[in-house]
């Protein structure tokens, strides 16, 4: 018997339907049985999976968010008071100008039940130093010459004495010598073994990664049994994700979305000052119209500071007095910073000979176009007009880091050095002949390269401060405010966002 | 069959096969130039930081020092050893980083697929059938709210109502069979217009023929109709459609993907655009080229069995 071609076509969709049903796709890794405790499982929203899982590599947010609640790092700032603190590093001395011997805390354990000793430090600093490995990390501890370890005695010493040295450590992560020598550096960054906090489930690529509690570890037992982060990479689903309890906390908020979430009862907003400031930078080397010192100084004082923080910002922002926040070493404390007035801004361009003249602005759509195009407008308001070139990230990158320095007039930008140092924005931003600097003079490049070797705090500060006065004086940038990160969180979960962006879940709590 | 038909099926897949391979060898060459034009990943990938000495050596590392033509030799060397490259950012093979996302952006695609072919074809169908009447102004807004709307408009929507407000469905994420449903309507409501409309267009201008006309004289149902007469007839234009639909939804799509999350080839290929991630952007787009070229080759021979004429006349399709 023929049977009717309809039916025939009814059955192959069929079985496609139920094949499609029937694969769901498990997650790659272990099982992801929980510990079996009655403690809260915290499930978090981040805008994406992280990079790399291995602590070697990739370091930005997303990825340091999720591996260094799986690692322990070598040293710790305390998010209270940004001081640096012991974490595997009980004690630390200096033996000489570029020598540090850094001793071991006893006992601590891989999950996979080996010691950690100070080999497994030495060879975490030597991979990311190896050019073999390709590490991003690479450049921010670039002033280490050589680390050895031998029992629980870790010695680092530098190419030049180093006064960063222990800042950009609380950024290292400690991973097991012998695991990953076995499993190779692509399986271990599938499944990474650490010592820390928390340890590592079950990952589904691209979307989450399961963390549950490490009961051996050394520290004090975090109150969170077991940690899901999830890569949402728009804003408005991790809105959603918060509202309909998906989540129950979702990072990279906006200062927009944070409002959004404010009328919702069972909602809240988590935010705290960053290290990272906005900034315009101006071209003082062919920049045309900002070559002039009169110019930069007037366009300082054409900025509407406290309409960007409380319109754009939605008072998500501080003001700042330079290109720095008060959180780095060294800040000037004592300089006045900038004042809004546009009629003198106007007087001094008309002194500059500067009125109607054209400068160029380049961005890429990394920055917010709303920030930039209010940034013109208060320009414009002036008598210069500004023409706004935006183009994507990586031809951006290339044009302002030309060495030809013919990249426009000014431009807006955020900065982060992940170090809290007055040398991680000076040095980069505006030392002479620097990837970012369209500017050069050899008084403040002298100060900053002294002060780059200085070990003594108060030697380090005196020199910063005559160097930020350089830089008050000159203007080769504004600082225009400090960024706050701003986080959506479940009103059940109790936790203070700090200063580093670190998202240490063993510092978090959630009530029931 | 005889021989000569044989001999001329064997030229024509012969044929289609040459000109599949041409085609994965332009593209291949294309993205890889077009890739080199569009900037440096070292200065993307190396910390805020670094001095140029630090970019320098990322880019040798990364094998971008080398002159550009000794670059793309050893880069078609790899294609043809089957290697197609390492991820700079993600430090893994990019064809794991690819066979990773392929479940998910397939479950997707097929659900996608088989919603938006049944809808579509079936409201195009009911419009043709009852042109002028009240189905068919039922059906036409609504075809043509379903084209209008874009896909992170129709997306959010559904979260909302279906996972904000009424909290029966998950917003984002995978997790199993009822968080495929949000997305997999979302992709295929823009689907199901276009093929409601064609199939539309398509059973009406078959209407008119004498055929038909016949069929329905010898007192011919409307359902065997549709399933005797008119479903082979009309079945060439719909199958186009479909082959297109079904290779767009298989390279991964991007806005429905990063709405809900969804772990498939269209975030990666956003993320890896983003980064200048060289190799898995080539790889990605190899993939798709790969898609296309076979789901067109699938159609041709799909034609072909649907109506012989496509074959008999040989070169009609191939040419």
């Amino acid at each position: 018997m023929r049977i009717p071609r309809i039916l025939r076509i009814a059955a192959v969709a069929g079985t496609a339907v139920a094949a499609l049903a029937a694969c769901s796709t498990a997650p790659t890794g272990g099982p992801t049985a929980t510990t079996g405790s009655t403690d809260a499982s915290l499930t978090a929203d981040l805008a994406s999976y992280p990079a790399s899982l291995d602590p070697g590599l990739q370091y930005d947010t997303d990825s340091y968010s999720v591996y260094r609640n799986i690692f322990d790092q070598l040293l710790h700032r305390d998010p209270k008071t940004n001081k640096i603190v012991p974490w595997l590093a009980t004690t630390w001395k200096q033996t000489d100008p570029k020598t540090w011997v850094f001793t071991l805390r006893d006992g601590v354990k891989f999950s996979d039940g080996s010691a950690l000793t100070a080999a497994d430090a030495a060879f975490s600093i030597q991979r990311i130093l190896d050019p073999k490995l390709a590490s991003q990390q690479n450049a921010n501890f670039s002033a280490i010459a050589s680390a050895t370890g031998s029992g629980n005695t870790l010695t680092i010493t530098t190419k030049y004495p180093s006064p960063t040295l222990l800042s950009y450590l609380t950024t290292l992560s400690v991973v097991p010598m012998a695991d990953v020598q076995k499993a190779g550096n692509a399986a271990f960054n599938l499944h990474p073994v650490g010592s820390g906090p928390y340890t590592f489930v079950s990952s589904i690529p691209g979307s989450q990664v399961v963390l549950k509690r490490n009961d051996a570890w050394w520290g004090p037992k975090p109150q969170i049994a077991g940690v899901t982060f999830r890569a949402v990479p728009s804003g408005a689903s991790r809105v959603a994700d918060l509202k309909s309890g998906k989540a129950d906390i979702a990072d990279s908020m906006t200062p927009d979305s944070a409002t959004q979430l404010t009328g919702s009862a069972n909602l809240k907003v988590l935010s705290a000052p960053t290290e990272r400031v906005s900034y315009l930078a101006f071209n003082t080397i062919k920049g045309g119209a900002t070559n002039d010192p009169k110019v930069r100084q007037a366009i300082s004082m054409a900025i509407d500071y406290k309409s960007l923080i409380s319109n754009l910002e939605q008072g998500y922002a501080k003001p700042v007095n330079s290109v720095l926040t008060p959180l780095a070493t060294g800040y000037p404390t004592a300089l006045p910073g900038y004042t809004f007035d546009k009629a003198k801004a106007k007087s001094l361009i008309q002194q500059a000979g500067a009125q109607g003249k054209t400068i160029v602005m380049a961005t890429s759509p990394t920055y917010d176009p709303q920030i930039v195009q209010s940034i013109q407008a208060n320009i414009q308001d002036i008598g210069l007009k500004v023409s706004i070139q935006n183009t994507d990230q990586a031809t951006y990158l290339k044009k302002v880091q030309s060495p030809t320095h013919d990249w426009g007039s000014i431009r807006f930008g955020q900065w982060s050095c992940s170090c809290l140092d007055a040398d991680g924005v000076a040095y980069p931003l505006f030392h002479t002949g620097t990837i970012w600097s369209s500017y050069s003079n050899p008084s403040f490049d002298a100060l900053v390269d002294k002060a780059r070797e200085t070990i003594t705090p108060a030697t380090r500060t005196g020199l910063y401060a005559q160097a930020y006065g350089i830089l008050a004086q000159d203007l080769p940038g504004i600082g225009l405010f400090q960024i706050d990160a701003i986080y959506g969180a479940s009103t059940k979960l109790q936790w203070t966002p700090d200063a580093q962006q670190s998202f240490f879940v063993a510092d978090m709590k959630l009530g029931s | 069959m005889t021989r000569g038909a044989a001999a001329a099926v064997c030229r024509y897949l012969g044929s289609r096969l040459g000109q599949a391979l041409i085609a994965l060898f332009g593209v291949t060459t294309a993205v890889f130039f077009a890739l080199r034009l569009s900037g440096d990943p070292a200065q993307l990938l190396a910390p805020q930081g670094a001095s140029q000495a630090d970019i320098a050596a990322l880019r040798h590392q990364l094998g971008l020092d080398d002159p550009v033509w000794r670059q793309y030799l050893h880069y078609l060397g790899d294609l043809l050893h089957g290697n197609l490259g390492y991820s700079y950012v993600q430090h893994e093979p990019a064809l794991t980083l690819i066979t990773q996302r392929i479940p998910y952006t397939v479950n997707l695609a097929l659900s996608a697929l088989v919603l938006s072919a049944v809808l579509g074809i079936g409201a195009g169908m009911i419009m043709a059938l009852n042109r002028g009447r009240w189905p068919e102004r039922v059906l036409t807004p609504v075809v043509l709210i379903g084209q209008a709307m874009p896909a992170f408009w129709t997306g959010i929507l559904l979260i909302l109502v279906f996972s904000v407000t009424f909290k029966i469905l998950p917003s984002t994420g995978f997790s199993g069979f009822d968080s495929l449903i949000l997305p997999a309507v979302t992709l295929a409501s823009l689907s199901a217009a276009t093929i409601a409309r064609i199939t539309r267009g398509a059973v009406l201008e078959q209407l008119d023929r004498d055929y038909i006309r016949t069929a329905r004289a010898k007192g011919a149902g409307t359902a065997r109709l549709v399933t005797r007469h008119l479903a082979r007839n009309v079945s060439i234009p719909i199958l186009t459609v479909l082959a297109l639909e079904i290779a767009n939804l298989l390279g991964g799509s991007v806005v429905t993907e990063l709405i809900f999350a969804w772990p498939g080839i269209g975030q990666l290929t956003v993320q890896s655009v983003d980064g200048r991630d060289f190799p898995l952007v080539q790889a990605i787009v190899i993939l798709a080229a790969v898609v296309y070229i076979v789901v067109n080759f699938v159609t041709d021979i799909a034609y072909a069995v649907l109506d012989p004429r496509v074959t008999t006349t040989g070169k009609a399709a191939g040419a």
